[in-house]
């Protein structure tokens, strides 16, 4: 648990009532923030609640619409990074945003060198850097090259160089999400003596244990508005995870009421389409196991950064596990690569569609065709007529609009894209489908089209993974829920009419670790 | 912050994974000895080492094959041959080595030079003031800089293109000027171009004259914009990787640098335009074709990356060394001249496979990840990005 | 979005007009081919009769048909890098492969003692590309297999192959007597020239390679998204190195074709710079060196831009060297128009409200 120091200290940053618009969405709407000196402060909130908006509001980045930022009282209107930091704000991203091919002296002192006339004296601003450091509790060689440590050690420097402008206020955003315990334990400690020495730190994370480790107040967004400001101790979880995910505790009854999927599903001496046994890869999933079998939908629940994607790129071989055995229909499978996979009979929608998914300057028909293709090589076209019959033919189930195989799909909508890419997997047959947030951030008709299709293909028999934030959907769609946390499969649930969103909540909020 | 160190802090100090030096002070000479040997060990030392070595193994050679008793073969007339014959690409070398640095390439500095070397003719042949004449011909160099540096940073075209358009411009301009050799017979040119100290006597003697004098100069400079200044700390951070990211987050000037860096190499261009006009006595328009290569593949030899980020003034400068030594070697071994493609060649390939087994060490400890060959197309785009 | 919906409104002809240039305009190759026609109209105004066309000696004559001729070796370079710069790649020892192929074919050709008959000048041919070949699959290894930066794998190539080249002719210019050879690049066939006629059928077989199997869209594919391809489970690495070897091939084959009329082999000279004129050649035809989609006929236009360019120079009394000054302008002007800057400006990108100092990409 963490020490409170809140006594009525004067608040070195107020945000107050920030607004910010891109064209047709608001991003923030009225947030307000404070962040007060010797405090660590949390800033949470799941995907689209408005947390990166408004920090690079803070630093400078974007510009605000409506609202104010006071720092130390004094008003600010931001121009930039280099404006942010000289006001005593810094930040320190979660890719280490600093040159690795510079020593650690460099990058700790670059812009504030000691100079020796017009040489600059690397020895007196080696020394500097060792104090900066040491003053972290950390012994670096200044000369070594920065990208020869960890990362974590490297966001220690990071953090070494905000403190050498003698920052107030000190951004940590998402610094544990690459850090093993150590390194956490390690990055605290630094963070304490920052907090014990008078700055106040604002602390992006999702990890719910480390909040609770290390924070003193907390501040809720959801949907770009302001949920509110609380204690860290005087605020359960449980509570705390409601509040991110938007369910009052009362309105969760609301939810049984919607039509969920109640299945008797005898599982007894089936054999599963995959099976994975310790399933795992250091740093980025603690090693599981999990078996799907036909005509279910599994749902994945968990919070943003719980290791849903991460569990779905094991199982399709997009990452190469450090751990445990796969097994794909009866065949055990030693090193699953894409291609494989696929030919296996299991596809990947991936989250993110715009970096893993379209191939933007190609056409719907192109992108459509290309798992499909890639199975056959690229000497072996698929015949044109047999193309067309499948584009049109998923074109038309999934009513993807516009209805042209030849408008590049770059120009589709959010929604459409991902409709498209559906059909990319859905052309090659697969016995097991992983979806990741298929319907993230496309409208609602879409979603109800697609929460319908995976229900149909289900029930024809096709295997599927539902990844998805919303808890909705997933207590709507899916015969099991697997429940992740920090990283880890902390939970299965059979669907039935006593599960509900609560439970899935309470599951994820279930504190005292494992391991 | 004052430069005493404040003692430990309360709370545990934790020693970091990777480098730590003991507690910094005096451990005598094997703490020292250590320490260097670390640093040299380093992954942005070890490429120079390599060169080093092979530059020592080429003297080592040619050391055996063609000493006599009365000579030997490792001299100061050798190294003063050396320095003369190669001052003009030590210069582009190190203007280039500013543009690898951040990850560019400047393909304009062959045409550069003809075209320098014709402006000063031309310019002379008109009866301009040598000293107006030698500065508008550097000049020459740093505009062509300056046009490469804005293209590439203000319109986002890709450093090989913006200097290959460059080139192409120069190349016109050449023809321009003149189609046809210019010789310089004006005094005060041949006198500079002439100019020498003499050393030693008889068949051991050797020389240094202006040229090696304006190079040593360069590479000086060179040594303190890139290692004692924050600009040159801004050169190295520009070729992380990140397209200057880190570096403009950092606060320090990015755009500014970018365009810098190739205003640097035109000027270098500029001066090895007159320093090859002194070696030639003569401005002619087919000069420097593929020079820009030869500077190139210097730098790289000289083991920095072309990806940007790596590598040292004083590499480059072994890299020219090594491509002067093989020529030196094949006349030697009685080879007709185009073994030296072929060899240098060979000796790049040789470096390049070796760079990339180092990166491939590193990646493989990052634990990335990919399903293909193990040294699988790095992410990097193929050209040297803008 | 594409594929609007076109209303039943009466539009007046002057719209209708506009509307379909601003379609027409959209179109990759538009400006190109305006460009090339722009060209051929200027020389056609200075010079008259420039684009007559006769027949003499029973083949084709006249000035189009020279810059047809011309223009072979360009494209056959071009269509090459193309594909290779599709992948996101670069091929800088093009040039060099010219040179070295055309010394084998030549070396061998004078080593034969039976110089003149057709099947020493197939054999001298098939020499030449095998070599060609070689080189290709070499610079693929180290790309795709080894994993180095294309520019540089190319470069090793770019700087010994013009060595390998001196070495193959010993340093002096091979010339041989080969009638069956010197047809190679001087012939005719039903009244057009050889060039012509080897460019038109490589373009066409690697057009019905490139569109007919699904090579073409997986090299798009490679260049577009390399990310989204791997996880689609596109193996790219054969794809790739396959493009490199036939860049190699095709560069062997320009070589012999733009030896074999001289019938000399001048390793010095041979394809020097021709490798950034190829580069040039396709980025002329609408293909992004950044790779991606890419665009063969637009390669042929850029190769009749570049030959049209330099038949105006001289048909424009200017003295030949001044082609680099217009190569660069076109370069330049391409290129700045493409940037991403200008189209910005004009308003077609849209850009996040960024305060002016931001850095592009924060991630948070």
């Amino acid at each position: 648990m963490s020490t409170t120091s809140t006594t009525a200290t004067e608040p070195v940053v107020r945000m107050t009532g920030i607004t910010i618009e891109f064209p047709g969405v608001k991003a923030l709407d009225g947030v307000d923030l404070t962040l007060r000196p010797g405090e660590v402060h949390a800033l949470m909130g799941e995907n689209g609640a408005g947390k990166s908006t408004l920090i690079k509001a803070l630093t400078g980045v974007y510009r605000i619409d409506a609202g104010e930022i006071t720092v130390a009282d004094v008003g600010r209107r931001f121009d930039g990074p280099a404006d942010a930091q000289d006001a005593g704000v810094s930040t320190v991203y979660q890719e280490v945003n600093l040159a690795p091919n510079l020593s650690v002296a460099e990058n700790i002192m670059l812009g504030h060198e000691v100079r020796l006339g017009p040489f600059v004296n690397w020895p007196a601003t080696r020394r500097a850097a060792r104090t900066h450091l040491a003053r972290l509790g950390l012994d670096l060689d200044p000369m070594s090259m920065l990208g020869s440590h960890s990362i974590a050690i490297q966001q220690l420097c990071a953090i070494a160089r905000a403190m050498v402008v003698d920052a107030k206020v000190l951004i940590l955003d998402e610094p544990t999400s690459s850090l093993d315990k150590a390194e956490v334990a390690q990055l605290f400690d630094v963070m304490r003596q920052l907090r014990a020495d008078g700055v106040a730190i604002l602390f992006v994370s999702h990890f719910l244990d480390q909040i609770y480790e290390i924070t003193d107040r907390l501040t809720v967004l959801r949907n770009g508005r302001l949920v509110g400001e609380y204690l860290t101790a005087e605020l359960p979880r449980l509570e705390l995870v409601s509040k991110m995910v938007g369910r009052a505790s009362e309105d969760l009854a609301d939810i049984e009421k919607a039509a969920r999927r109640t299945t008797t599903h005898d599982l007894e001496g089936r054999q599963p389409v995959l099976q994975a046994l310790g399933l795992g890869r250091d740093g980025t999933v603690e090693p599981f196991d999990l078996e799907l079998y036909e005509g279910e939908i599994v749902g994945v629940a968990g919070l943003l950064g719980s290791g849903r994607t991460e569990v779905a790129r094991l199982l399709y071989g997009a990452d190469r596990a450090d751990h445990g055995t796969l097994t794909v229909r009866g065949a055990a499978v030693r090193s699953a690569t894409p291609l494989g996979s696929l030919q296996r009979g299991v596809a990947l929608a991936s989250e993110d569609r715009k970096k893993e998914g379209i191939i933007g300057d190609l056409t719907v028909r192109e992108n459509i065709a290309l798992a499909m293709q890639a199975e056959r090589g690229a000497w072996r076209k698929v015949p044109a007529k047999e193309l067309d019959a499948t584009v049109a033919r998923y074109i038309e189930a999934l009513s993807i609009h516009p209805a042209n195989p030849d408008a590049l799909i770059r120009n589709l909508s959010g929604g459409n894209q991902q409709k498209v890419l559906l059909a990319r997997w859905l052309a090659t047959a697969p016995k097991l489908l992983l979806l990741d947030e298929p319907t993230r951030g496309i409208d609602v008709g879409a979603k109800a089209e697609i929460q319908r299709l995976v229900a149909e293909l289900a029930s024809e028999g096709m295997s599927v993974v539902f990844i998805s934030s919303e808890l909705e959907e997933v207590l709507r769609l899916s015969h099991r829920v697997v429940v992740m946390r920090d990283r880890q499969k902390v939970g299965e649930l059979t669907n039935g009419p006593d599960v509900t969103a609560t439970t899935v909540l309470e599951t994820i909020a279930a504190s005292g670790s494992a391991s | 912050m004052t430069s005493t160190q404040t003692p430990a802090p309360a709370t545990t100090s934790r020693r970091a994974s990777g480098g730590a030096a003991g507690t910094g002070r005096s451990g005598g000479v094997a703490d020292v000895a250590r320490r260097w040997g670390r640093r040299i060990a380093d992954r942005r030392f070890l490429p120079v080492a390599g060169t080093l070595l092979t530059l020592v193994l080429i003297l080592v050679i040619g050391q055996a094959r063609y000493s006599t008793d009365t000579r030997s073969f490792v001299n100061m007339r050798l190294f003063s041959n050396l320095l003369v014959d190669n001052s003009y690409l030590l210069v582009l070398a190190v203007g280039m080595t500013f543009v690898i640095l951040t990850g560019g390439i400047d393909l304009s500095v062959g045409a550069v030079v003809a075209l320098v070397g014709l402006v000063v003719a031309k310019l002379l042949i008109v009866g301009v003031p040598l000293p107006l004449v030698l500065l508008a011909g550097v000049l020459v160099g740093t505009v062509f800089g300056l046009l490469i540096g804005v293209l590439v940073q203000y319109f986002s075209i890709q450093p090989f293109i913006a200097s290959l358009a460059a080139m192409f411009l120069a190349r016109g301009l050449c023809n321009v000027v003149s189609v046809e050799s210019l010789a310089i017979e004006d005094k005060g040119f041949t006198d500079l171009a002439s100019w020498r100290i003499k050393f030693g006597h008889g068949p051991s003697i050797w020389y240094i004259n202006l040229s090696m004098i304006v190079a040593l100069v360069v590479i000086l400079v060179a040594v303190y914009l890139l290692h004692y200044t924050r600009f040159g700390r801004t050169v190295y951070g520009l070729g992380a990787g990140d397209g200057g990211q880190a570096v403009g987050l950092m606060g320090l000037r990015a755009a500014r640098t970018k365009v810098w860096v190739y205003v640097i190499s035109g000027t270098c261009a500029g001066i090895a335009g007159i320093l090859f006009a002194f070696y030639t006595r003569s401005g002619f328009n087919l000069t420097g074709i593929g020079m820009e290569l030869d500077a190139i593949a210097s730098v790289v030899i000289g083991g920095a990356m072309l990806t940007g980020g790596s590598g040292f003034v004083l590499g480059s400068v072994a890299g020219v060394l090594v491509y002067g030594l093989i020529q030196v070697l094949i006349a030697r071994e009685g080879l007709d001249s185009w073994w030296t493609k072929v060899f240098i060649g060979a000796v790049l390939l040789l470096f390049v496979l070796l760079q990339r087994a180092l990166t491939t060490g590193q990646k493989r400890r990052r634990k990335k990840n990919r399903d293909e060959s193990p040294a699988s197309p790095p992410d990097a785009a193929p050209l040297p990005a803008a | 979005m594409t594929g609007t919906v076109a209303t039943e409104t009466t539009t007046s002809p002057s719209a209708r007009l506009r509307e379909t240039f601003t379609r027409l305009s959209r179109h990759g190759l538009f400006w190109p081919v305006v460009a090339l026609v722009v060209l051929l109209l200027a020389c056609g105004i200075v010079s008259p009769g420039f684009l007559d066309v006769t027949v003499r000696d029973g083949h084709l004559f006249g000035q189009v048909v020279d810059i047809l001729r011309q223009s072979a070796t360009p494209l056959l370079l071009a269509i090459g890098m193309c594909l290779v710069i599709a992948t996101g790649g670069i091929d800088l020892s093009v040039g060099a492969v010219m040179a070295i192929s055309l010394a084998v074919s030549l070396t061998y050709i004078a080593e034969s003692g039976s110089g003149t008959t057709v099947a020493t000048a197939l054999t001298g041919l098939a020499l030449g590309l095998v070599v060609a070949l070689a080189i290709g699959l070499f610079n693929g290894f180290l790309v795709t297999v080894l994993g180095i930066q294309p520019f540089i794998a190319t470069l090793i190539l770019m700087i010994a192959g013009r060595g390998i080249a001196m070495l193959i002719t010993k340093g002096q210019i091979t010339t041989v007597t080969s009638p069956p050879f010197k047809a190679i690049g001087a012939g005719y066939l039903f009244g057009i020239p050889m060039p012509v006629i080897i460019a038109g059928g490589v373009f066409t077989l690697v057009a019905l390679l490139v569109r007919g199997t699904a090579l073409g869209m997986l090299l798009e594919s490679i260049g577009i998204n390399r990310e989204a391809s791997r996880l689609a489970g596109v193996k790219s690495r054969n794809i790739t190195w396959f493009v490199y070897a036939l860049c190699g091939l095709l560069a062997g084959l320009a070589g012999i074709v733009y030896g074999a009329p001289t019938m000399a082999a001048d390793a010095n000279n041979v394809g020097l710079m021709k490798e950034l004129d190829a580069i040039m050649v396709v980025v002329l035809g609408g293909t992004k060196l950044e790779g991606g989609k890419f665009s063969l006929a637009g390669c042929v236009v850029g190769a009749l831009i570049l030959s049209t360019l330099e038949r105006a120079v001289v048909i424009f009394h200017l003295p030949t060297q001044v082609t680099p000054l217009f190569k660069a302008l076109i370069l330049i002007v391409v290129c700045i128009a493409g940037s991403d800057r200008l189209r910005a400006r004009a308003g077609l990108v849209r850009r996040a409200r960024r305060t002016p100092a931001a850095p592009v990409e924060v991630a948070a």
